[in-house]
């Protein structure tokens, strides 16, 4: 035995380093594959419209998201806040309303999702996942009936046009609004988890409600901000979308949802705390985001694409836990 | 003395077990006769329940022989247990709160067809069992949630006559249950005797031991120490085999000047619970409070720091009047709290021992709104070092430590805020002897820095050993204060068991 135990040692050592960057190389295989695979993948050109349209906006739901499920909730309502963000939006732009009245009445409309969504759960007492999946059913219906049915409402010229073309359009030094956004946003929610004092607490109601109670602190209050926030950053990406289709059209935040919860607990499942993290998220979005854009170079159509997203999920995890565990 | 005549169903003999340090069991031996209810009694740590749990199969002893039904038994799981017909009421309810009484009945043994259960079956012959053991009839397809706590109970010990249970084993079985309900319990395990079961019976209340039992066991540290018949041994003698008389060394002794009142309860009443609620205690001073499961006192400290909110009376800190009506407010106040539950309220298992210890006072680390590292980190080693929490770093996840490390990491949250008035419910339970000791060292120290502390406790020893002062809380009332040398661990328990009462005292 101790004639091996050099042996193992050194064993040990490069199964820590699989493991320590076992991300890493799942990201590079995948990303290698993509490019053996379709010329266009690893382009400049397709590296940009995969982080402003794949990215961006998926990222910055996700980012709310990582907020609420670390204090322990969930938010099904987040497609609400992104259509209701866009829709009242959109319809200020329609009515003539200037740029700065549009975006600001549009936030608006997603806090009033997410003080709802905190009176339920903080007043009421509605588990999360109840609470914020009736708000999505609401939210749904209310969107059917304000645009009579579900019709989309197109402003691809004119004044508003040019508000959109504003905010999605436009860059500064060469980065474009929306990815500037982006790392704003990523860095203040980093700092805001990670850093603060509403961060620490939000870490202690998600590890153990009743220490969090117990503590003095007030939980209800540091919930409701949570439920708050999470929607405010879901109303970003509602505007940031009808700014780059240029219309609003009914339900369609909903997509975000499912992806966003998946990148948030791949960033957990692959922090190394396991803990939802903003790092943990921003790579559940990349990967979530590259194995779409890749799968659709290769040529694969909308339904096989599923399949491989949910196959390669599987995948990055497995080979994720298999190398940790061989690490201990 | 018929023993001699009496068939022994279980003889458990020289079980010892150790768990780290700690000696639960050393040499202990339990011998339960058949058609005869023996009393098992002893202080809390004294081994009853590590025993119940060795003869349950849910400990392994170190060693030992178990026989049971005159088999040599050389490993015993719950289940298998079960299948020689020893049967377990624990003092926590285990019935599923959303079966039918029927199912909960025959649980694990349902009535039926192959996979098919017959539910109208397993309902129509529970409800001839109640009925046949204790004349309790309930509508067909009651719930298990919507019964009182008797009725639990008695589901329960129905649950082990359906499955055929020759040893009957009781763990504080009267412990939430009225008078009436004692009663007729009472009647049931007379009954049960008389048809040849074996009885064993847990319970702190020493009257209900004389009524009852045939036989009582008494244990302390971890062995028996001997069995008497309770009809013709009087309680004091039996109280008093209960009591170790050497553990002198194990409280640390101080000498402090009691300051003025820092902590003013008068009148506090909560429906229910308790009612005409009044003390002080002064900086500098340790009082205890304790009584036995439903007395009230666990209710006394929970108003305290707002988890239930009081139906009347006041409570002062330092002269100025509180509204307790959440945690939120007793913090601010300057009320800690040490919960009991440590796992579920005391310390978050998966944060670190840092976000543990900060967790109450970030406010005191931290700059508009952001955590400063430095002083947190300055503050957390600091107090890593004075409490000796045994921890490899300060990042480390407090599920990683021991559970006496933990409850410092509880107690140091508090002492990163200066609270002035502490309120620890039961901090030693489930805690090695060498941190107890430590924990008491800083109780200790606090009181000398001028804290007010109300200690809620169970632990008699521990009762006599640290405070100066110990209130006794019986149904719902301040029986007793006890001090100085009428304060010992036999006046306690006699009081708390509304034995004795001794009311000169209380409104010191």
């Amino acid at each position: 035995m101790s004639v091996s135990a050099n042996d193992n040692s050194a064993k040990v050592s490069v199964r820590g380093f699989l493991a320590k960057y076992s991300v890493l190389i799942a990201f590079a295989v995948i990303v290698i594959l993509f490019a053996v695979a379709s010329p266009t993948f690893l382009t400049p050109a397709n590296l940009f419209n995969v982080l402003v349209n794949n990215v961006v906006m998926l990222a910055i739901v996700a980012l709310g998201l990582t907020i609420v499920i670390s204090s322990g909730g969930i938010d099904l309502s987040v497609g609400v806040s992104v259509d209701m963000a866009s829709m009242i939006f959109v319809m200020l732009l329609a009515a003539g309303y200037g740029g700065v009245v549009g975006v600001a009445g549009g936030l608006g409309a997603a806090l009033i999702v997410g003080i709802l969504n905190a009176i339920l759960i903080t007043r009421l007492n509605i588990s999360p996942f109840l609470a914020t999946l009736g708000v999505l059913f609401i939210g749904q219906s209310t969107q059917q009936l304000a645009t009579s049915g579900g019709q989309p409402i197109y402003l691809t010229s004119g004044y508003a046009a040019d508000q959109f073309n504003a905010i999605a359009r436009t860059a500064l030094f060469g980065i474009p609004t929306p990815v500037l956004v982006l790392i704003v946003l990523v860095i203040a929610v980093h700092v805001l988890l990670h850093r603060s004092v509403f961060g620490r607490y939000v870490q202690a109601m998600g590890a153990q409600p009743g220490v969090a109670w117990y503590s003095g602190i007030r939980v209800p209050r540091e919930l409701s901000m949570v439920h708050v926030l999470c929607a405010l950053l879901a109303g970003v990406t509602g505007i940031l979308l009808s700014s780059t289709v240029k219309s609003y059209v009914p339900l369609s935040g909903n997509a975000f949802l499912l992806d966003a919860i998946g990148a948030t607990f791949i960033g957990t499942t692959l922090s190394r705390e396991r803990k939802p993290s903003v790092i943990g998220t921003l790579l559940g979005v990349l990967l979530l985001a590259i194995v779409k854009n890749g799968l659709l170079l290769v040529g694969w159509n909308f339904y096989w694409q599923q399949v491989g997203i949910g196959v390669l999920v599987f995948l990055v995890l497995a080979a994720s836990f298999g190398l940790r565990r061989a690490a201990h | 003395m018929q023993t001699a005549t009496r068939e022994i169903a279980v003889s458990m003999t020289g079980i010892s077990k150790r768990f780290g340090p700690v000696r639960a069991l050393e040499n202990a031996n339990l011998e339960i006769a058949r058609g005869s209810i023996l009393g098992l009694v002893g202080q809390n740590g004294a081994g009853k329940s590590t025993i119940i749990k060795v003869l349950a199969g849910i400990i392994k002893p170190d060693s030992g022989t178990i026989v049971i039904n005159g088999e040599v038994i050389t490993s015993l799981t719950p289940a298998s247990v079960e299948k020689l017909g020893v049967h377990f009421i624990h003092q926590d309810r285990l019935l599923v709160p959303t079966a039918t009484v029927g199912e909960a009945v025959f649980l694990g043994h349902e009535i039926g067809l192959g996979p098919f259960v017959s539910r109208r079956a397993m309902e129509r012959r529970a409800a001839d069992l109640l009925k046949r053991f204790f004349g309790m009839e309930l509508p067909p397809g009651t719930l298990v949630k919507d019964l009182t706590t008797a009725q639990q109970k008695v589901v329960q010990i129905t649950r082990a006559l359906a499955q055929k249970a020759s040893v009957l084993v009781l763990d504080e079985p009267t412990a939430a249950l009225v008078k009436r309900e004692v009663d007729s319990l009472f009647d049931v395990l007379r009954r049960l005797r008389d048809d040849g079961i074996a009885v064993v019976f847990i319970s702190h209340y020493m009257q209900e031991i004389e009524k009852l039992c045939d036989r009582v066991t008494v244990m302390r540290n971890g062995t028996d120490v001997g069995t008497v018949d309770p009809r013709q041994t009087p309680i004091d003698e039996i109280i008093a085999m209960m009591i170790a008389r050497d553990v002198g060394e194990m409280f640390p002794k101080r000498s402090v000047t009691l300051g003025a009142p820092v902590l003013e309860v008068s009148n506090l009443r909560l429906g229910g619970s308790f009612e005409n609620i009044g003390f002080n205690v002064r900086a500098g001073e340790i009082v205890g409070l304790t009584g036995l499961l439903g007395s009230g006192a666990k209710e006394i400290v929970q108003c305290l720091f707002g988890l239930k909110t009081a139906d009347g009376g006041q409570v002062k800190v330092e002269g100025r009047e509180l509204s307790l009506s959440t945690p939120v407010k007793a913090v601010r106040d300057g009320i800690a709290m040490l919960p009991e539950d440590r796992r579920a309220h005391g310390v978050a298992l998966g944060l670190s021992v840092r976000e543990n210890i900060s967790l109450a006072s970030l406010r005191r680390y931290s700059r508009s709104g952001m955590v400063s590292r430095g002083a947190e980190n300055q503050a957390v080693d600091g107090l890593i070092k004075e409490l000796s929490i045994k921890t490899p770093h300060r990042d480390a996840l407090v599920r990683e430590l021991s559970g006496g490390n933990q409850q410092k990491v509880a107690i140091a949250k508090w002492l990163s805020c200066q609270s002035r008035v502490y309120v620890l419910d039961e901090p030693t339970v489930a805690v090695d002897v060498g941190a107890k000791v430590e924990i008491y060292n800083l109780l200790n120290r606090l009181a000398g820095e001028g804290a007010a502390i109300l200690l809620l406790s169970s632990d008699l020893l521990e009762l006599v050993g640290v405070c100066d002062r110990v209130l006794v809380v019986y149904r719902g009332r301040l029986a007793s204060s006890f001090s100085g040398p009428a304060m010992n661990s036999d006046a306690l328990l006699a009081a708390s068991s509304g034995a004795r009462s001794n009311t000169d005292g209380v409104a010191a």
